[in-house]
């Protein structure tokens, strides 16, 4: 318990100093803000483009296109450079060797595993959120008087899914030398996880349905209730493959 | 965009271009102190995360720097 | 009892055995001289003990509990010196021995005082920059603060001096030596130079074993060549001597260099008295007659042909 928390520590302090951190926290910021403020404009950018003969009639942005973008650049631009951020999570300390010293002062590997995940997830914890407040804050602000239903439990199943893939990263670090070893493992999951959603029965369980489904949530095509089974596996997932990857990592040679 | 339009996003500008500018420093910064990269040399990053907004110190932060 | 034994270890990486049956006891307040050529087998043998590696067989204890592969609750008695010891680079010393001494579980005036002390004693007291831009030397001085940090019972250092150039490995051997008095200290090595300054124990491991072990002069003395420096009056005395019939034996070695003779008997049947006696048949008395010490280098290279 206490190698877990002195490590936790440690990795807070590598990822304030290494600027993992603030570029997670900027990036999400940025989309944060970003979110509503294109929605709104996109419909003005559109209009100057427009020539004098064409006549396009353009829908009044609402706070869906807001939350539409939030979920765009949250799975795909914040969700990338969190796996790239990351990626090296076990790799950087065993190719240097800086995590043998601290085994040979008898830090237990798996509270490693467990402190480098607690990390992980605290950071996009942090992010997701910031960037959640931003984006509804901002909302708000410009679309007054719009309710989105199902908002929050919306972006709960995100934040879940990251947990998820987290996990996954964490196993394949665990499972192979190399960051770019690491990055393939997680991205050939993930497409696994994309092509069997494919298929209709399993779409209920696949943990992707939590960072896809987010949009028909909210406008009301999919119900809460249909998502049950894919939080329950997307759950049961993360922590098998963080028992996982204490058990692999105990008895990996260093 | 005339003046009272961009008055209405002042809000929305104001903290963008502080997270743009505290992304695009701190990334110099770092290209300046810490001269190892994967690829590309001390310039062409300077340049990259100076001029090209977001996607630059990202690309830096993530896949361009090298070893401590 | 030892501090450290190790009993019959195998360990073997594909096909190549590396160790074949290592049995080593490193009895309490020695300087340990751990020699062998480069791939012997010594890193391996330390990562063994401190369980970063798993052996195929055989048995290691450090203070009378066995040590487990994947475990670390033997080590809480050891400090680890790497060969090439790789910190945080974003932390300063100071930082680096307090993440070691919270591992560890000192207590917070505990970690702040032997930090101190410890800096003193290897000389890094007024470096207070970024561990990123030490030398090798400091990094290796900063790896045996870190080592000493918890007052181990053991400290292993695995080729503490091999990468410093001749000040840094001095400095490295007189902290070694300073803190002889408070634990333990294996260090494996292959320069012998090293050894011969502040080991008093020696181990030399060759083809997976231990072919030599115990105390340097013990070894001296057991392995004192039957070896005799015999200087004359002149030249022509040790051209006489040099061509004595009695000293035609395939077992006797002779070499003359100007007035001395340098004899070597290689038949363990043979002493000194053999050589007197046919010195005074020939009534000759030489001008010195000298017992030739055994030098670690040739202790060295008799054991591992």
């Amino acid at each position: 318990m206490r190698g877990y928390l002195v490590f936790l520590k440690k990795e807070l302090f590598e990822y304030t100093k290494t600027y993992k951190l603030l570029i997670m926290v900027l990036v999400f910021v940025i989309f944060g803000i970003t979110n509503p403020l294109v929605a709104k404009l996109t419909p003005v950018i559109l209009k100057s483009f427009m020539t004098d003969g064409i006549i396009i009639t353009l829908p009044e942005p609402t706070a869906y296109d807001a939350w539409m973008q939030f979920f765009k650049n949250a799975t795909q631009m914040g969700i990338i450079v969190m796996v790239i951020l990351f990626s090296g999570v076990l790799s950087s300390e065993l190719s240097k060797g800086t995590l043998i010293n601290l085994l040979t002062k008898g830090l237990s590997r798996k509270s490693v595993i467990l402190s480098k995940y607690t990390c992980m997830v605290l950071v996009w914890t942090v992010s997701i959120a910031l960037c959640f407040g931003l984006t509804y804050g901002y909302t708000v602000y410009l679309f007054p008087k719009e309710d989105t239903p199902n908002l929050l439990f919306s972006v709960s199943c995100l934040w879940l899914f990251g947990l998820f893939l987290l996990a996954v990263l964490l196993f394949s670090a665990a499972l192979v030398k190399s960051s770019y070893g690491c990055l393939f493992i997680t991205v050939i999951v993930m497409a696994a996880c994309i092509i069997m959603n494919i298929i209709p029965s399993i779409h209920r369980y696949n943990p992707i349905s939590l960072a896809t489904d987010n949009m028909g949530l909210l406008v009301g095509s999919i119900e809460a209730s249909s998502l049950y089974d894919a939080i329950l596996v997307s759950s049961l997932f993360s922590m098998i493959f963080v028992s996982l990857s204490a058990m692999i990592f105990q008895k990996k040679q260093l | 965009m005339d003046w009272s339009m961009m008055k209405e996003y002042l809000p929305f500008l104001v903290p963008l271009v502080i997270a743009q500018l505290a992304l695009a420093v701190t990334a110099l910064i770092h290209v300046l102190r810490h001269p190892h990269y994967r690829f590309g040399n001390k310039v062409m990053w300077a340049l990259m995360v100076m001029f090209i907004q977001f996607v630059g110190p990202i690309l830096y932060f993530t896949i361009g720097r090298g070893e401590e | 009892m030892g501090i450290l034994e190790i009993k019959q270890l195998y360990k073997c990486f594909g096909h190549h055995k590396v160790l074949k049956g290592l049995d080593m006891d490193v009895p309490e307040h020695s300087i340990f001289g751990f020699v062998g050529k480069n791939g012997a087998g010594k890193t391996t043998t330390m990562k063994i003990i401190l369980g970063l590696l798993k052996a195929d067989s055989g048995s290691v204890t450090v203070c009378g509990e066995e040590v487990r592969y994947g475990e670390t609750k033997t080590n809480r008695n050891i400090g680890f010196l790497p060969d090439v010891p790789e910190f945080y680079g974003y932390m300063n010393p100071l930082e680096y021995l307090k993440l070691c001494g919270e591992i560890t579980g000192l207590t917070k005036s505990r970690i702040k005082t032997r930090s101190e002390e410890l800096l003193e004693l290897v000389g890094l007291k007024d470096a207070n920059k970024k561990i990123g831009g030490f030398s090798r030397g400091m990094k290796q001085r900063l790896g045996i603060a870190q080592a000493l940090l918890n007052e181990p019972k053991l400290l292993i250092c695995d080729e503490p001096t091999s990468a410093l150039d001749p000040i840094g490995r001095k400095e490295i051997l007189d902290i070694l030596l300073a803190a002889k008095g408070k634990t333990t200290i294996v260090f494996s090595t292959h320069i012998l130079s090293d050894v011969e300054r502040i080991c008093d124990r020696i181990a030399v491991l060759h083809d997976g074993k231990l072919a030599l072990c115990g105390t340097i002069s013990e070894n001296k003395k057991r392995h004192r060549h039957n070896g005799f420096a015999i200087e004359f009056e002149n030249e022509k005395d040790a051209l006489l001597f040099e061509n004595t019939e009695e000293l035609k034996h395939p077992s006797i070695n002779l070499s003359r260099d100007g007035n001395a003779v340098t004899v070597l008997l290689t038949d363990s049947n043979m002493d000194g008295h053999f050589i007197l006696d046919v010195l005074s048949q020939m009534r000759i008395v030489p001008l010195r007659f000298e017992v030739m010490e055994p030098t670690l280098e040739s202790m060295f290279m008799e054991v591992v042909q």
